[in-house]
């Protein structure tokens, strides 16, 4: 289905001329046409198509007054904003309110949701002056739980509003996937400092705390609602100051309020009439009419609990300890699920990188140098060599400097979007990867010539296989090469977390994972033999110069186990793909593996093959497998079944050693200078659950062997007859999916027809 | 209720644009999530009439339509585009649409497209399952694509070998500077990306 959209580009405005009247000669010339003739600019686009509105059409010209309609009963009304209200309805439309302010956060226009409150119009229209301004009448209610307790709650819920959308608009974000970022020239109170909202929500909170004729009940609801504006207001202002005040307090205390706020909204008695759609028509907006958004008190308040506790834990990664353990953090809780919020997301991004420094404290060429010493360059002249040392522009080091300096600012972007790239929605991260995919094919080359130049400068002796070509380390190209690899899997990876892939494609695409893998692999090894390489000519040079020693011993430690763990972490992802590879090569086989295509399809696997490869045809290593070779290879021609399935056998076992192996090796290289043992984060336990799902997923692959095995030798002992077997490919977020990249087919024994 | 021999399939004619059209846009409305002016299908029918297909019933009222275009995208591959399917209700499950797909595809074949792609909403597995019967892979999740704030997928058929090398103009994603604090992206940037296949 063709998609609409709100996002209804306004056109320019042509330098003001004095208005005409032309509708006698529109009249005359439209008259000439025919019905549904079409008269088309050359470069009008389905998109422009798309975004017209059909004036006086009720679905679709939200200022259409139909006819006998009353002008003014179409625009405004009935509800009077100054009417006295019960406690159970302050507490009523309070959370009304607050529903409507988290279906904003979670992507709706403001026009669907708080902008149809009543109470928000009056206060925001004509955009206030002052505070004094700000209010829902020029007379206000006699009734202090209007004037002063409802309004001082809607002023602090629109500050808070604005906290947000100023992050958000600031960040790097998907207009109307993740946000919608329109305000219908509607102000947010943006000039207003938060002492001055926290000044009237403490009136607030002293009014009621007075009164004697409320019930205790009700004015400890009300109370706990005007404590957690208070907060979270306070919290969100702190935004990206928790970087120097590293304080959750006020995220803590929003929780706390959470709390009695949920076991209160029974009390509350909903005002239906003070919402009201009619004020779409009023606003500047080229959308057509669009129903209010509901968003229940449950999933709001579940919301707002969730998003206070990501920004606790978002703490957890603002400690700097090396790119390893950052690029961890990060990713592991962003792929919180459900996914954090936009604007969680967005203020994570702020504190990833802002003005090329990350976490506030380290510049991104040095997360990028630290990234090279971890992987590549372990205590090397190409990350040690500096300009202010050496000043002469002959002495090699002086040029190596300069050469590492174009390098650093070439790739310290590219490098840190890739971190960066995890703040995106799940979708966008995939398609990102997709095009940064071919960037970093030519970053690669680059890197290749760079390290051409310093191979000449540094004097880098070349090592010598087997007799064969001598060979140097690429050191700067080869760790592009393991991003790109990287990147690859990233992709494959979010294919089953995004359901891409058809049944019949799982085969291949676990074959296509572990050949990803297994290149992998190949390639950090080949970096860890220069490696050793590099240290033994070390050890043999630097023996006399034994300040040093100690020093460049810990770096190339720290280096081999980074690439250990590396390794440990690919074999595991290796084992259980060609497992399920192998385990899915039978099914398909013996035709139990659902089939989403059929025999009268239009394609063939060839043209699917070419679909599915799409990302990586433009990459120019590694080499995009020819179809016929991966056409053998993924379907195991040639091998019995009885062989695959020992083949399966044996990778799972491979498999849940590894990542047992993984998870003992943890989330995070500890920093040997840092603190003994830091207290498990909450990260950290999201990532071991995410590493025990995968061994889950590891044991349901086992026992689905362990069935077709079983079947497989019930047929042969009766003579070749189909398979007995029911295959379910479990859907994404069902319970047997026990891991989103692990699709683990659910095998069972059909049950004979009775 | 009439058999599927009672059915009749037919080209959109032009000059049967008034009684067409009107029957159309009530199937789509009732049909499809997203409202879409009479611009809309102007747009398609005007230009690429004859991929447009209708079923119709014994009493000649419409019961089926596929409303589709086909052009170069980005300058690159001919790409066919089915913009919307709608089969009324009580004739469903009758392999109609599949018949409606099957003559649009058809219709582009002749004409030479080289590939095929459409969206459908995540939720809407009976299309999705239409689709890839006739060989349409997902090639990829479009986060809350449509108005309503559902997902879509987007569905891909290559009819050549060698579409996936054809280049195209690729959007780098981190090129564009962010939104402007509340304005309306007037770059229309989400839109752009998310409608590659439409402009």
């Amino acid at each position: 289905m063709l998609p609409n959209t709100e996002v209804r580009v306004p056109r320019p405005r042509m330098a003001q001329s004095a208005p005409r009247d032309i509708t006698a000669e529109f009249t005359k010339a439209a008259s000439k046409l025919n019905t549904g003739q079409l008269v088309k600019d050359e470069t009008f686009t389905l998109f422009e198509a798309v975004g017209a509105l059909e004036i006086m059409d009720s679905k679709m010209d939200s200022g259409y007054i139909a006819p006998g309609e009353n002008l003014a009963q179409a625009l405004e009304d009935d509800y009077d904003v100054r009417r006295p209200l019960t406690p159970e309805e302050v507490v009523g439309l309070m959370d009304q309110l607050l529903c409507h302010e988290v279906a904003w956060h979670k992507g709706h226009p403001l026009s669907q949701t708080l902008f149809t409150s009543i109470y928000l119009d009056k206060l925001l229209w004509p955009v206030p002056r002052t505070m004094e301004d700000a209010r829902f009448d020029r007379v206000p209610s006699d009734s202090p739980l209007v004037s002063l307790v409802l309004r001082a709650y809607c002023l602090a819920l629109v500050k808070a509003c604005d906290l947000v959308h100023v992050r958000v608009a600031t960040e790097y974000y998907y207009e109307e996937e993740d946000f919608v970022s329109q305000l219908y020239n509607r102000n947010l109170l943006s000039a207003f400092s938060i002492s001055q909202f926290h000044h009237l929500l403490d009136q607030a909170v002293t009014w009621v705390s007075e009164q004697t004729d409320i019930d205790q009940k009700l004015k400890d609801a009300i109370h706990c609602r005007l404590v957690f504006r208070h907060e979270f207001l306070s919290a969100l202002d702190q935004d990206i100051e928790v970087l120097e005040t590293r304080s959750t307090a006020n995220f803590s205390s929003c929780i706390t309020q959470l709390q009695p706020l949920t076991e209160t909204v029974a009390l509350g008695k909903p005002v239906p009439e003070a919402f009201s759609l009619k004020i779409q028509r009023k606003l500047a907006s080229t959308v057509p009419p669009r129903p209010m958004v509901n968003v229940n008190s449950n999933d709001a308040l579940a919301h707002l609990k969730r998003l206070c506790q990501d920004a606790i834990d978002m703490q957890q990664m603002l400690d700097y300890t090396g790119p390893s353990n950052f690029k961890t953090a990060v990713w592991t809780l962003l792929s919180r699920k459900p996914q954090p919020s936009i604007y969680i997301r967005c203020l994570l991004q702020a504190l990833i990188v802002s003005n090329m420094t990350i976490l506030g404290v380290v510049p991104v060429k040095e997360l990028l140098s630290d990234e090279l010493a971890e992987l590549v360059l372990p205590a090397n002249i190409l990350l040690e060599a500096n300009t202010d040392e050496v000043e002469v522009p002959s002495d090699p080091r002086f040029q190596i400097a300069q050469k590492m300096d174009g390098f650093m600012k070439r790739f310290a972007q590219p490098f840190v979007d890739t971190v960066r790239c995890a703040c995106l929605n799940r979708c966008r991260i995939r398609r990102t990867v997709c095009h940064t995919l071919i960037d970093w094919d030519n970053l690669q080359m680059e890197a290749e010539e760079i390290d051409l130049e310093l191979r000449t400068l540094s004097g880098e002796p070349p090592l010598q296989f087997q007799g064969g070509e001598p060979t140097w380390s690429f050191p700067l190209s080869s760790w592009a090469y393991h991003q790109k690899l990287s990147q690859f899997r990233l992709i494959l990876q979010m294919g089953f977390e995004l359901s891409i892939y058809s049944p019949e494609e799982l085969p291949g695409m676990y074959w296509y994972l572990s050949h990803i893998c297994s290149t992998h692999l190949g390639h950090i090894d080949r970096i860890r033999t220069f490696t050793v390489a590099a240290r033994k000519r070390d050890l043999m040079s630097t023996g006399d110069r034994s300040g040093n020693s100690s020093q460049k011993a810990s770096a190339f430690h720290r280096s081999f186990h980074a690439l250990e763990r590396l390794t440990t972490h690919i074999i595991a992802v290796d084992a259980f793909a060609i497992a399920l590879h192998a385990l899915y090569v039978v099914l398909s086989r013996h035709k139990v593996l659902p089939f989403a295509s059929s025999p009268q399809a239009y394609s063939t696997d060839r043209l699917r093959y070419e679909i599915r490869m799409k990302p990586f045809i433009p990459i120019t290593l590694p080499e995009l497998v020819p179809y016929d070779e991966y056409q053998r290879e993924a379907a195991l021609e040639g091998d019995s079944d009885t062989t695959i399935l020992e083949r399966a056998s044996k990778a799972i076992a491979e498999a849940r050693k590894a990542w047992e192996a993984t998870l003992a090796n943890g989330a995070f290289i500890d920093d040997p200078s840092g603190p003994s043992q830091p207290p498990p984060s909450a990260i950290e336990e999201d990532w071991k659950r995410d590493v025990k799902n995968t061994m889950r997923a590891c044991i349901g692959t086992s026992l689905a062997i362990e069935a077709v095995k079983k079947a497989l030798s019930a047929t042969s002992s009766h003579g070749g007859k189909p398979l007995n077997l029911e295959v379910i490919v479990p859907e994404v977020g069902s319970k047997s999916r026990w891991h989103d990249w692990w699709v683990v087919p659910q095998v069972t024994e059909k049950k004979s027809k009775a | 209720m009439s058999n599927a021999s009672d059915l009749r399939y037919v080209r959109y004619e032009k000059s049967r644009e008034n009684e067409y059209v009107a029957a159309m846009r009530q199937l789509i409305s009732k049909d499809l999530s997203e409202p879409y002016s009479i611009y809309v299908y102007r747009y398609f029918l005007y230009q690429w009439g004859d991929l447009c297909f209708l079923a119709m019933d014994d009493k000649d009222e419409m019961v089926g339509v596929v409303v589709s275009k086909l052009e170069p995208h980005r300058d690159g591959p001919l790409r066919g585009y089915i913009a919307m399917l709608a089969v009324r209700e009580e004739y469903r499950g009758r392999g109609i649409a599949t018949k409606l797909v099957r003559m649009a595809i058809d219709a582009m074949i002749e004409r030479d497209a080289d590939e095929i792609v459409l969206e459908t909403e995540i939720t809407n597995t009976g299309a999705m399952k239409l689709y890839e019967r006739l060989g349409f892979l997902r090639s990829k999740q479009l986060h809350r694509y449509y108005l309503n704030g559902n997902s879509a997928y987007r569905l891909v058929l290559y009819l050549k070998e060698g579409v996936g090398a054809i280049r195209t103009g690729l959007v780098d994603p981190y090129s564009l500077p962010p939104s402007v604090p509340g304005l309306p992206d007037a770059r229309g940037e989400h839109s752009h990306a998310n409608m590659g296949s439409l402009v």
